[in-house]
């Protein structure tokens, strides 16, 4: 066995040790931290210059869309 | 051949396919009428709607080597490969969309290698470059006669002619219209595609009981394929031990998080660390195909704004490319070769007429993806080798002449290079290792692209160091995987999956990371022009 097995057993074993619950809520953390960012952008980053007119010109709309969509997906899946 | 069951078309289904092809070039002759500059061929005037960019983004990164890949992919290992559209994606593209985009398109660059040597030096921009050029040029022969071979069972038309035709077809209006013509006629394509394999999704599920019924089916499929690979049945002359370890994790084909010891290519750290934290950014950020579009926008706050609809959409797309493969799990199981899935799914599933519309879809596919490469690689060799290191004083208007003669080329080049390949044994790995390319660069070309936008002091020094460790850190991994190598050298492979390539990305993305921090701090700072070329991370409200 090289090194570079050494290694690699090594985080292999790491990896195997998580249980799977705990990696679901790695990935939940992860989207979850991404949509407390995107909502905490100021509104000159998420709207047109000027401001928006419409409500679904901000785009922490369409972002929060999308990142729930995925929270609801890796609770389920 | 994949397809060839799905080859019985009517005229109304070839009706539907002449309809779609004749639209197709149709928009690209009306687009090419008003290409005057450079500018105009290679970023479309800047003058590119977001909600055509967004579509444009997702037509290019599925092409129809996916639609059927994905949906026998489904098949063999379960919802699992829908991570590479889901977690590989849209947190990487949300990410993009507020801070990397907008701030590549203020700096005003053509090219990605471009800004790498604003921030670092020309060795930096040249060896990116290359990196990309090669790829892509390799690639699009590769796609070519992908999609040749599918085509031709499809329209019963020998696989040269179809190389010929889809070559011509795609290097006509890319070549006329530029990226305007790409990015519009993504839009054509991204519609067609979502509504075919829409229209597979909807008669499947409807056929196997709705959702409810796709779930007892699958359960079925499972057990029977647990019982056939239980010791007792002593199949295919396995060990019981093996079959235990393959027991202990029942294929679980409604899963997205795999555990670290699944026998499939989707391991959960594979796809966290590799996927979504390293390869999907890689792609969104620093994949020249990909950023060119939004370059190409009408505004800062449309490029951001193309990312987020790009975002959106993607959340639905392995329900409509990888759910088809469980259908078909469901409705016949015990196929030996996952990639008879989807045609056989369309086969069953689809009245004729309604067939012609899904050929269209998986053209469409196909179409998007060449197009989008063979515009990127010509955008490349124009702004990145001819004006930089051959004419420096080139005109907008030599430029735009440049970039049609340049794709031109590259066309020739794809059609030779897929012809060469049409020689080649299937097997000699040629095909694997071309898949594996991408995942060589894109972990250092991540890193050093990182560190130079978000540190200022990173250096160019720092970076060719960092760029060139990095390539062979995950080359040398490739290598040592091989089996005549680690047999050669006696040792065990390195890495337990099929298909490791998201490990190699982590492993070379974590040694470029740290060559470009340690020989940053070892070099001397970058002038302040360069080290200025950062995200600002000051508020603007």
């Amino acid at each position: 066995m090289t090194f570079l097995h050494r290694i690699g057993e090594f985080v292999r074993e790491q990896m195997l040790a998580v249980p799977l619950p705990v990696v679901r809520g790695l990935f939940l953390a992860t989207l979850l931290g991404l949509l407390i960012w995107v909502w905490s952008l100021p509104k000159s980053v998420t709207t047109p210059p000027g401001g928006a007119k419409r409500w679904d010109e901000n785009l922490k709309f369409g972002a929060t869309l999308a990142l729930v969509i995925q929270i609801v997906i890796y609770s389920v899946f | 051949m994949i397809l060839a069951e799905t080859n019985q078309l009517a005229f109304a289904d070839l009706a539907v396919i002449a309809a779609y092809l004749l639209g197709t070039i149709g928009l690209g002759l009306y687009i090419g009428r008003k290409m005057k500059t450079g500018t105009d061929f290679f970023l479309a005037g800047r003058q590119l709607p977001w909600w055509a960019i967004g579509m444009s983004l997702v037509a290019t990164d599925i092409g129809g080597t996916d639609i059927i890949g994905v949906g026998g992919a489904a098949y063999k290992h379960g919802l699992a490969v829908a991570n590479f559209e889901w977690i590989g994606c849209v947190p990487a593209m949300i990410v993009a969309s507020f801070i990397f985009i907008p701030f590549l398109y203020r700096t005003g660059v053509f090219t990605i290698p471009e800004y790498l040597e604003r921030r670092y030096n020309a060795t930096v921009r040249s060896i990116v470059a290359s990196c990309w050029l090669i790829f892509m040029a390799c690639n699009l022969g590769i796609m070519l006669l992908a999609s040749s071979k599918m085509m031709s069972p499809l329209l019963n038309i020998e696989v040269a002619y179809c190389i010929w035709a889809t070559a011509g077809l795609v290097g006509f209006y890319t070549c006329v219209g530029g990226l305007a013509a790409v990015v519009y006629t993504d839009v054509i394509q991204c519609a067609v595609m979502i509504a075919g394999c829409l229209m597979v999704l909807v008669l499947g599920l409807s056929r196997v009981g709705g959702w409810d019924g796709l779930q007892e089916r699958l359960a079925a499929a499972e057990a029977q394929q647990v019982e056939q690979q239980s010791p007792d049945s002593g199949i295919d002359g396995q060990s019981a031990d093996a079959n235990t370890t393959e027991l202990s994790h029942p294929i679980e084909h409604t899963q997205l998080i795999l555990p670290a010891d699944t026998k499939t290519p989707f391991p959960w750290p594979a796809i966290y660390f590799g996927l979504a934290l390293i390869l999907s950014p890689a792609y969104w950020i620093g994949n020249q195909a990909i950023v060119q579009r939004s370059l190409g926008a009408r505004s800062e706050f449309e490029a951001k704004a193309s990312y987020v609809w790009g975002a959106l959409l993607k959340n639905v797309i392995p329900l409509i490319i990888a759910i088809p493969g469980l259908i078909a799990l469901a409705m016949f199981p015990g196929m030996k070769d996952g990639d008879q899935a989807f045609p056989r799914l369309v086969n069953e599933l689809l009245p004729i007429g309604l067939r012609g519309l899904f050929v269209a879809a998986f053209l469409a596919a196909l179409m998007s993806s060449i197009d989008s490469y063979l515009n990127s690689a010509s955008t490349i060799v124009s702004n990145d080798l001819y004006k930089r290191f051959m004419n420096p004083a080139a005109t907008d208007e030599k430029l735009l002449s440049i970039g049609r003669f340049t794709t031109g080329g590259l066309v020739a080049w794809a059609v030779m290079f897929a012809f060469l390949l049409t020689r080649m044994n299937e097997d000699s790995g040629i095909y694997a290792i071309f898949q594996t390319l991408m995942a060589f660069f894109q972990g250092p070309v991540l890193a050093v692209l990182l560190t130079g936008m978000l540190w200022r002091r990173a250096t160019g020094a720092a970076a060719i160091v960092a760029l060139i460790c990095g390539i062979a850190t995950s080359m040398s991994l490739y290598a040592l995987n091989q089996e005549s190598v680690y047999t050669y050298l006696g040792i065990a492979p390195l890495f337990q999956i099929s298909e490791p390539f998201l490990y190699f990305s982590v492993w070379a993305f974590l040694v470029s990371l740290s060559l470009v921090i340690v020989c940053s701090l070892f070099t001397l700072p970058e002038k302040e022009e360069k080290s200025d070329l950062v995200v600002s991370w000051r508020s603007k409200s």
